[in-house]
Formats: structure tokens, C-alpha cells, sequence
């Protein structure tokens, strides 16, 4: 069981891999051939099912385009509803999650065009360590933080193969079909977005402990 | 020397995006809070609960807008003929001359005036009924068409 921390309503659980797992199950699979036809059929509660399969995802999808919880439960909200609307228009030649996510990714880079984010809420600020670790753990959590934020401050082009790659668990194919775009395309993009990283971040360092501390600029005050 | 720089300085660029890439691999997880997917249903009911849109008369704009462009072209041609004399011997107008004549009986060129702006009062009346009948329509009012 993975622990939970709650904050602001909200729950997070660190380091799980269930995300894209449960997505590529072929229980999923029929479970959403299933409600897609009825809710064609006109039964509109059958579409409570396809959200409570794919909330997780396409929050977590929104949190990595926005850093804002609230934020990403209104845009995954719009993009339900946008896939509600066109739910006629699924085709079935790919499969529904890949046709959901394409759809979501669509309806985040629109909706954070129109307004984008700007800053980091508070409530993302590190939680207190137990006090024999709590140097080393809010050091590595405001690098890693650094990192996550200057992702958002990438040009779209390379930040959002960056964050599909990484939501898909860096499957190519997965997040090259999210953003229909050619494999190859995306690998450059990726390769890119990876130097404009490093070179924002040349003095990423590992320090030898009992555990890996990241230093950065803004971190070393908190890391010594 | 330089070779022995180089490659250590790839190795470290290699580790520090490996580094990256394992904190951005080792994303925490967000859950979705509890009334989440029902705030989301609320929306799609409502949504379902209104009345469908009424779909754009295809069928009966089509000829409408292909005489509203007749119109356009024909008036275009008019105004470039009537604003600029030389013009008068263009193909178009020719075509547009030989057609009156054609069609009508000898007329003096007074007559023939009036008679085309008395032609363009009518095209007015007539796009404005036409227009006014058709809004009618669409907003469902029922109505003479």
C-alpha cells in the first residue's frame, strides 16, 4: 500500500505505476466499448463509468501540463465533457484511450493557451521531513520541484512531448500517438528539451550519502 | 587530454539528463477528490438536458447563398461598368448590354436608366422580403415559404 498524504482535498501518492497499467488492460478495453455504446444508445449514465476509469489518468495528464491541482480537476472536467460531446466521433480505429488523450491533450494546450499558468500554489510547497532527514529531503524536494517547474517553463513544443513521454512512462509510440505526431519527430523534440534542461540545469550534482540530494542554485542554501 | 575532457563532460551531460529524467519519471501521483466524478456527471446531464441544437438548413441556404453570390458578382460588375466608361466595352459588359437589348424592347437611354435604377430598388425589396421570410423561418415562427 503506498502512502497518502492529504492536502487541500486533495490525495497524492508517490512512485506508483498503476497509472497506465489499468489504461492498457483489456478489461478496460471492452468495459469502454461497453459504456460507449450505451451512452450512444442514449443512456447517459453510462458515461459515470468512463470517468471513473479515466479521472485518474487525464487529472494526473492535467496536473503535468499545469502544476495546479485544482486546476487540472477543471480542465480533465472539460475534457470529459468535450469527449461527451464527440463521443459520436470516436471512430474505434484507434483504441478509446488513445482517442481520449489525444482529445485531453487538445482541450489543456487550448485551455492553457487562452490562460496560462504562472505560478506555482503554495499548497505544492514540500512537507516537513521527520527532523533526521529533513535537510536532505527538502533539498532534493526543491530541486526536483526546480526541475518539475522549468518543464512548465519550456516552449510548448518540447514541454509537451516532455510531459506525455513521462505520463506515458516513456512509451514513444504512446505519447507519439497522443500528440499524433511521427516517433521520430517526438524523439528530437525530447532530445532537445532534454539539453534546454540541462542547460538550465548545469549544476545538477549528486552527492554521496545516505541518500541522492540534488543541488542546485536555489537549493544549496537549504541542502548545507 | 582534450579527448579524455570531452568525453568526461558528455558523460556528465548524459547523467545529469538521466538525473532529470528519473525526477520526472518518479512523478507523484495525484487522486482525484471524491465528488469529482460527480460534479462531472452534473455537467453531462445538464448538458443532455438541453434541447438539441437545431442544425444549420444546409439544403435551403445552399440556393440562397449561391443567388446572394450572383447578386454580388452581378452588382460588382454593374458599379465597376457604370463607375469607370471605359469599362463599357469589357467583355462582361458587353454580355451584360447585349442581354438588356436583347431582352427588351428599343428603349431611349433615359428609360433605360430608370428602368435599372427602378431594377435595383426591386432587387432591394425583394433580398430584404426574402431575408426577413427566411428569419422567420428559422426561429421556427412558421411563415409564408
Amino acid at each position: 500500500m503506498q502512502p497518502a498524504l492529504e492536502r487541500a482535498g486533495h490525495t497524492i501518492r508517490r512512485g506508483t505505476t498503476a497509472r497506465m497499467n489499468a489504461a492498457t488492460s483489456a478489461e478496460n478495453t471492452q468495459a469502454d466499448l461497453a459504456d460507449v455504446a450505451r451512452v450512444l444508445a442514449g443512456e447517459v449514465a453510462a458515461f459515470e463509468g468512463i470517468v471513473r476509469r479515466w479521472q485518474g489518468p487525464l487529472i494526473n495528464m492535467a496536473w503535468r501540463y499545469c502544476r495546479d491541482r485544482s486546476r487540472a480537476e477543471e480542465l480533465a472536467q472539460e475534457a470529459f465533457l468535450r469527449a461527451w460531446r464527440g463521443l459520436s466521433r470516436w471512430r474505434q480505429e484507434s483504441s478509446f484511450s488513445t482517442w481520449l488523450f489525444a482529445l485531453a491533450a487538445n482541450v489543456y494546450r487550448t485551455e492553457l493557451k487562452r490562460f496560462p499558468t504562472e505560478t506555482l500554489p503554495l499548497d505544492a510547497a514540500p512537507e516537513p521531513a521527520g527532523l533526521a532527514t529533513q535537510h536532505n529531503e527538502l533539498a532534493a524536494q526543491l530541486s526536483q520541484d526546480a526541475v518539475r517547474r522549468a518543464v512548465l517553463a519550456l516552449p510548448l513544443r518540447y514541454r509537451e512531448p516532455l510531459v506525455l513521454f513521462y505520463f506515458h512512462e516513456m512509451d514513444l509510440a504512446a505519447a507519439a500517438r497522443t500528440l499524433g505526431m511521427p516517433e521520430g519527430t517526438l524523439k528530437a523534440r525530447l532530445s532537445r528539451a532534454r539539453t534546454l534542461l540541462r542547460q538550465r540545469f548545469p549544476q545538477l550534482k549528486e552527492e554521496h550519502g545516505a541518500r541522492k540530494v540534488f543541488t542546485l542554485e536555489t537549493g544549496k542554501e537549504a541542502a548545507r | 587530454m582534450n579527448r579524455a575532457k570531452t568525453d568526461r563532460g558528455e558523460a556528465e551531460h548524459t547523467r545529469i539528463e538521466t538525473e532529470i529524467g528519473q525526477i520526472l519519471a518518479g512523478e507523484e501521483e495525484l487522486l482525484p477528490s471524491s465528488g469529482f466524478a460527480a460534479s462531472v456527471m452534473e455537467r453531462v446531464r445538464q448538458e443532455a438536458a438541453l434541447p438539441a441544437p437545431i442544425p444549420f438548413p444546409w439544403k435551403r441556404a445552399i440556393p440562397l447563398l449561391l443567388l446572394a453570390c450572383g447578386g454580388i458578382v452581378w452588382s460588382t460588375v454593374e458599379l465597376v461598368r457604370l463607375g469607370v466608361p471605359g469599362l463599357n466595352l469589357t467583355t462582361l459588359g458587353q454580355s451584360a448590354q447585349s442581354w438588356l437589348t436583347i431582352s427588351l424592347p428599343p428603349l431611349s437611354a433615359v428609360q433605360l436608366r430608370s428602368l435599372e435604377q427602378a431594377g435595383w430598388v426591386a432587387l432591394a425589396l425583394g433580398t430584404s422580403l426574402v431575408s426577413w421570410l427566411v428569419s422567420r423561418r428559422l426561429a421556427g415562427r412558421g411563415g409564408l415559404l
